[in-house]
Formats: C-alpha cells, sequence, structure tokens
C-alpha cells in the first residue's frame, strides 16, 4: 500500500527502525538478564558448597558430614526453589544426600534435569584433614530454576518497558514536529482556499521553512503570470468594448437624423453614411475577433505549411475593388513561392490588414506595392505604400492596441498593425516600419523560411 | 441657441451636429481640445458637449481649465467609459451632465433642454410672451397657437430675444449666437432678420423694440397680472 500522508510516512521512517533497533536490543537484554541470573545462581551455588564442605569433618575417626541450614536457606527467596545436595568421598561413597542427585561437572555448573525438575547443579571438592583416601570429598549442590527464572524476568522486563517507553516517546516527538514542521503549509494551504481571496494577490506565509518557500514563490511567481494574463484580457475587453460605443453611438445618430430628415435627397446620404458605418463596425468586430483569436493560449497553434505568395495574391485580389474604387495602383512582386510554417488563417488576416492600411493612407491616385522574396532562411513581405508615413518616434507605439496617431483624419480602429505583430510574432517572425523611398510608409516582415523540400 | 460640440471622431461630429440644426440648434464644430477656448473666446455658446477622449487635451482638462477660468457654461459630457468611477470623476470636475456612448439622440436632446432651461432659470419646459409661445420640447414657435414657421435665422434671432424676454440683447450678442463658425458674421444681417420677424409678428400682442445704440428688446403689450 502507498502511504500518501506524509505523516504516515514520516512516522513509518522514524518508528520501524527505531523498532527494529530495539528489538535487536531486547533480545541481548535477555542474553544479558540470562547471564546475569546464571552467574548470580552459580555463586549461590558455590557459597552452599563450600558451606557443606566446610562442615566435613573428622569425628571419632569417621568421616561426619552435618548439613548446615544456612547452605539450604540461602536459596529461599520466595519463589520456593528446592535445594538438592550430596556429599561423597572421594572413592564415591556416599557420605549424606541425595544418591541419585546427577554428577556435575567441577568446573562449572550445568543444568540436568533430576525428578521431573531441571536442576542447576555444581560441584566442589575439599580435602579433609586426616581423612586419608577419602579425602577429598566432593560436594554437590543443585537448586531448581524458579528464583533464577523470576530474576530473569525481572531484569529484562524493566528493559522492555523502557525500550518501549523511547519508541512511543520519539513517535509522540515525531509527531509534534511533524505538526510544528508542517505548520506553515497548512497555513498556505488555508490562505489559498480562503473564500475571501478572490483576487490574485502573492501568498504570503510567515514562518514558512527554506524547504516550502521556493514552494511558495512558485506558486506566487504562477499567480503572477494569470493576474498578468488577466489583466491583459480585462484591458482588452475595456477598451474593445470603448472602442465600440463611438461607432454605435453614429450608427444610431445616423438612423435618427435619417427617420426625421424629410428632403429625400439628404435622407439617402445618411442612408448611405450608416451603411457605411456599420461595414466598418462589422469590420472592427472582425478584427477584434482576430486579435482575440490571435492571443496566446486562446487557439490551437496550428503549422500549416502556406505560401506566402500565393496568400498574398488571394489578399490582394480580394483587395482590389478598394484599390480600384480609390484609383491606386495595387502591385505585387514575386520571384516564386515563398513557403513559410504558422496558421494559414491568421498568416492571411495579418497581411489583409497590411494591405488594408497601406490602402487607407495612401493618397487617391497613388500606388501600393506588395513584395515578397526569399533569402537566407528567411521569408520577407514587404508593404509599401505612398502615404503620409509614420513618424519614427511613433513607431513603436501604433503597434499597440487601440493606439491612434494623434490629428490621423482617417477612421482607423487602431488593431490593424497590432494584429500583425501579434500574428508574426506567433509565427516566430519580426516586423518593422521604415521609410519607403517614395516617402510613404514600408512595412517589412520577416518570417522563418520553411524549407522546399521537406 | 449655439453650441458647441467638442467630438474627436469625424463623422460622429458631422452626424451629430447635423442632427441638432435639423431641430434648430446653432451648432459649432471642433475636433480637439486645445481648440475650445478659441471656440468659446469667438461665440456665445449656450451649451458645450463634450467627449473626453480627445486628442492633444483631453475632455477632463478642457473642462478643468474651463471651469478655473469661471466659465459657468453649461457641459454635458460625452464618454465611452461609463464607469461609476469615470461618472462621478467628472461631475466633480464641472460637468453638469453626463451621457455614455452609445446613447439615443433623443436623450441628448432632452438632457441638452433640462441644462438650457437651468441656465436659464426656468422651470417649464414653455416660455410664453405675450401671445407667443416657445416649446422647448418640440423647438417650435407658435402665434396665438398657430405654429409659426421660421427660417433657421430667424429661428435663432427669436429664441434668443424670447429666451432674454423682457430684457436688451445687443446685436453683437445676437450675431454671436446665431452665426456658427462656417458662416461670416454679418451683423447688419441682423437688421434684415429682424425686419422679417417683425413682419410674422405683425397683429401680435408681442413686439420687437429697438434701442439705439443698445440692441434689441422683445416685449409684449398684456396688462401686467
Amino acid at each position: 500500500m502507498r502511504i500518501s500522508s506524509l505523516r504516515l510516512q514520516l512516522l513509518a521512517w522514524v518508528v520501524l527502525p527505531l523498532a527494529a533497533l530495539v528489538t535487536i536490543n531486547l533480545w541481548t537484554s535477555q542474553r544479558n538478564a540470562l547471564a546475569t541470573a546464571d552467574l548470580v545462581t552459580d555463586r549461590m551455588l558455590v557459597g552452599s558448597a563450600r558451606a557443606i564442605a566446610e562442615q566435613v569433618a573428622m569425628a571419632d575417626g569417621v568421616l561426619d558430614a552435618t548439613i548446615p541450614p544456612a547452605a539450604i536457606e540461602m536459596f529461599d527467596t520466595g519463589d520456593r526453589d528446592s535445594v538438592f545436595y550430596r556429599v561423597e568421598t572421594a572413592g564415591g561413597r556416599l557420605l549424606t544426600g541425595y544418591p541419585d542427585l546427577p554428577k556435575a561437572s567441577q568446573r562449572g555448573s550445568i543444568e540436568a534435569s533430576y525428578r521431573g525438575r531441571r536442576l542447576r547443579l555444581l560441584s566442589l571438592s575439599q580435602a579433609v584433614i586426616g581423612a586419608g583416601a577419602d579425602s577429598p570429598i566432593k560436594v554437590t549442590v543443585g537448586v531448581t530454576l524458579a528464583g533464577h527464572d523470576a530474576m530473569v524476568k525481572r531484569l529484562w522486563f524493566s528493559d522492555f518497558a523502557q525500550q518501549l517507553a523511547l519508541v512511543a516517546i520519539a513517535g509522540v516527538f515525531v509527531l509534534l514536529g511533524l505538526r510544528r514542521g508542517l505548520a506553515p503549509l497548512i497555513r498556505l494551504r488555508d490562505t489559498v482556499r480562503s473564500p475571501d481571496r478572490s483576487d490574485l494577490d502573492p501568498v504570503e506565509v510567515p514562518g514558512a521553512q527554506s524547504e516550502i518557500r521556493p514552494l511558495i514563490d512558485a506558486l506566487n511567481a504562477y499567480m503572477a503570470r494569470v493576474r498578468a494574463q488577466m489583466a491583459a484580457q480585462r484591458r482588452f475587453i475595456a477598451n474593445a468594448a470603448h472602442q465600440l460605443r463611438t461607432p454605435l453611438a453614429l450608427l444610431s445618430t445616423q438612423a435618427s437624423y435619417a427617420l426625421r430628415e424629410t428632403a429625400a435627397d439628404q435622407r439617402r446620404e445618411a442612408l448611405v453614411a450608416l451603411q457605411a458605418s456599420s461595414g466598418r463596425l462589422a469590420r472592427l468586430a472582425e478584427q477584434l475577433l482576430t486579435l482575440s483569436r490571435a492571443e496566446p493560449g486562446s487557439r490551437r497553434p496550428r503549422s500549416d505549411r502556406i505560401d506566402l505568395t500565393d496568400a498574398a495574391r488571394q489578399v490582394l485580389e480580394g483587395q482590389a475593388p478598394k484599390a480600384i474604387e480609390r484609383n491606386i495602383d495595387l502591385g505585387l512582386e514575386e520571384t516564386g513561392p515563398v513557403p513559410v510554417i504558422g496558421d494559414g488563417t491568421m498568416l492571411r488576416e495579418m497581411i489583409v490588414n497590411l494591405v488594408d492600411n497601406a490602402l487607407r493612407y495612401s493618397r487617391p491616385g497613388g500606388s501600393v506595392t506588395v513584395k515578397l522574396a526569399a533569402s537566407d532562411g528567411e521569408a520577407e513581405l514587404t508593404v509599401i505604400d505612398d502615404g503620409p508615413g509614420i513618424p519614427a518616434e511613433e513607431r513603436e507605439h501604433v503597434f499597440e492596441r487601440f493606439y491612434r496617431i494623434a490629428g490621423a483624419s482617417e477612421e482607423g480602429s487602431g488593431l490593424g498593425l497590432a494584429i500583425v505583430r501579434e500574428v508574426v510574432e506567433n509565427a516566430g517572425g519580426s516586423v518593422t516600419l521604415g521609410d519607403a523611398a517614395s516617402g510613404g510608409l514600408k512595412v517589412e516582415v520577416r518570417l522563418p523560411l520553411s524549407s522546399i523540400e521537406d | 441657441m449655439r453650441l458647441l460640440l467638442v467630438e474627436d471622431n469625424r463623422e460622429l461630429a458631422d452626424w451629430l451636429s447635423k442632427t441638432l440644426r435639423q431641430a434648430s440648434y446653432v451648432v459649432d464644430v471642433v475636433h480637439d481640445g486645445e481648440d475650445v477656448e478659441h471656440a468659446l473666446a469667438a461665440g456665445d455658446h449656450a451649451l458645450i458637449i463634450l467627449d473626453l477622449a480627445l486628442p492633444r487635451m483631453g475632455g477632463m482638462e478642457v473642462l478643468k481649465r474651463l471651469r478655473a477660468r469661471g466659465n459657468a457654461v453649461p457641459v454635458i459630457v460625452l464618454t465611452a467609459n461609463a464607469s461609476l468611477d469615470g461618472r462621478v470623476k467628472g461631475l466633480n470636475e464641472g460637468a453638469d451632465d453626463y451621457l455614455a456612448k452609445p446613447f439615443q439622440i433623443e436623450e441628448l436632446e432632452a438632457r441638452i433642454r433640462v441644462q438650457l432651461r437651468r441656465a436659464n432659470d426656468r422651470t417649464a419646459p414653455v416660455i410664453s410672451c405675450g401671445d407667443l409661445v416657445f416649446d422647448t420640447n418640440t423647438r417650435l414657435f407658435a402665434l396665438g397657437g398657430e405654429t409659426l414657421s421660421l427660417t433657421p435665422r430667424e429661428h435663432a434671432v427669436l429664441e434668443q430675444l424670447v429666451v432674454k424676454a423682457g430684457r436688451t440683447v445687443s446685436k453683437a450678442a445676437l450675431s454671436a449666437a446665431i452665426y456658427d463658425f462656417e458662416t461670416d458674421a454679418d451683423p447688419s444681417a441682423i437688421e434684415i432678420y429682424v425686419h422679417r420677424l417683425r413682419k410674422k409678428l405683425e397683429g401680435s400682442r408681442v413686439q420687437i423694440a429697438t434701442l439705439r445704440g443698445l440692441g434689441y428688446l422683445l416685449r409684449h403689450d398684456d396688462p401686467a397680472p
């Protein structure tokens, strides 16, 4: 199972290894307790055997073994242990005690079963003066293991309790530490989720650690980006609404005038003007739509392979009636296909805006030329008119949306060049304004050339 | 009544002024803020219709300067910015009324009438002098219940006299109120208009009196109530 809670994860990482360590520790401590109990029992066996051996003496030429009560009583630790003993001569003759008690080694204690109970046994030899061949005598003492086992348990249990407490305390501290450590994250969550946060202001979490800080910074940077985009959108919508209001006021005024006018000629004049106004309004709406589509993120990026020459020819054919109406010499200069990659619809719309602008600002009887060239991996589209041009200090501003040159008499929307730049930049190109030899405006659009083969 | 229309969109300015002229207003048009001062100096405008988005000098600045000079001419602000903030700011800067684009011409005209009525301390929409009645809503004159047919110029002169009925109106003031910038002001022509008006008013109880060296005065010979 995947643990997705940070708390559980950290707790597991701290407590599980700790518990493993404690288990090993308990095993060794159990062995230690056993060793200690063994040692204590052996000491007592030695003491008891020595006390018995010391009481063995020659009395009236006979070996006499009287068992001192203290030698037995020293095992009375309240655990109801039974003590067994045997005193024998060097030759193996029993002096006193249990003849069938198992034999024990002189070098150390052994454990053996006796009368259905387990015993710990130890032997001791002692020389008895005047006993002759019977010396040294051999004393064997055995004791049942109740006291021994109780001691192991006591020693081991207290260790066990301590270690258990250690693990529990460590767990509690991990949780407390996590709670403190995670507090800034919880505050961050609450701040972000707070119902009175409708704006995208930067989140501030006081006391956030250096590990959480980058998360907050990233979040704030992200919100700043979203905020900037929203602000741009809002500005655009406000501007768009603003730009639609005056043409609408014009339409309404022209309609009112026509309704009130009784003279047929003037009425007709107003209606013709009204028709032209509504046409311009439609064009403005179209441009707004184009611009909103050119916005990054508003339309799936497309990579059509289009021939710029072909696109320009189509656009010029569409614009020809307008040129003829204004007696403008509209021309195309090309040397062959100029393939580029981009959004075909938007690139065509870009050319429409450039040519429309050029026709609008050229003087009647003037000329507008569209040139296409491909060189050094670049496609170059140039539109030249012989209108008034754009003063150098205005050239950067005219790409801004809704920017209108002060005192310009032509009714433009101020969107054409904004559309051009947006489309060209989306396609990875650039657009620059310059002076035409004829004194008019020269707009140069450069786009990456798509290789003809692929 | 002579109005000054300040609007940078030439077409809108053109058609608005045409429509207002249909209603017998004398209308001057300027397209940018810096021309407002000259226009006001050259004519006697009863009201300004001011667009806020103007090149060179914004409408708000025009308004501020106008009021700073102590000029109290009624101003109706036209704007494409319909926000509450904008409206409040405009009114605080001394606009008398505020109209957001797009608007219906009827509403603009109604507001013009309200401002003109206030400027002349009138409450009723009808001005009468003897048996001559001027309905400011329809902008028509009636004499003894019959609509009086007047040329635009005659209308302008008579309107000026009836608004100021009982007071002297100098020839210069009449001239400043009835000619727009497109027409060469000809003060001597005023005598002709007055002459024609007198003919049209013959047989009524109102007369245009000439005060030599002072000007004209519209009066009626009804007994004082």
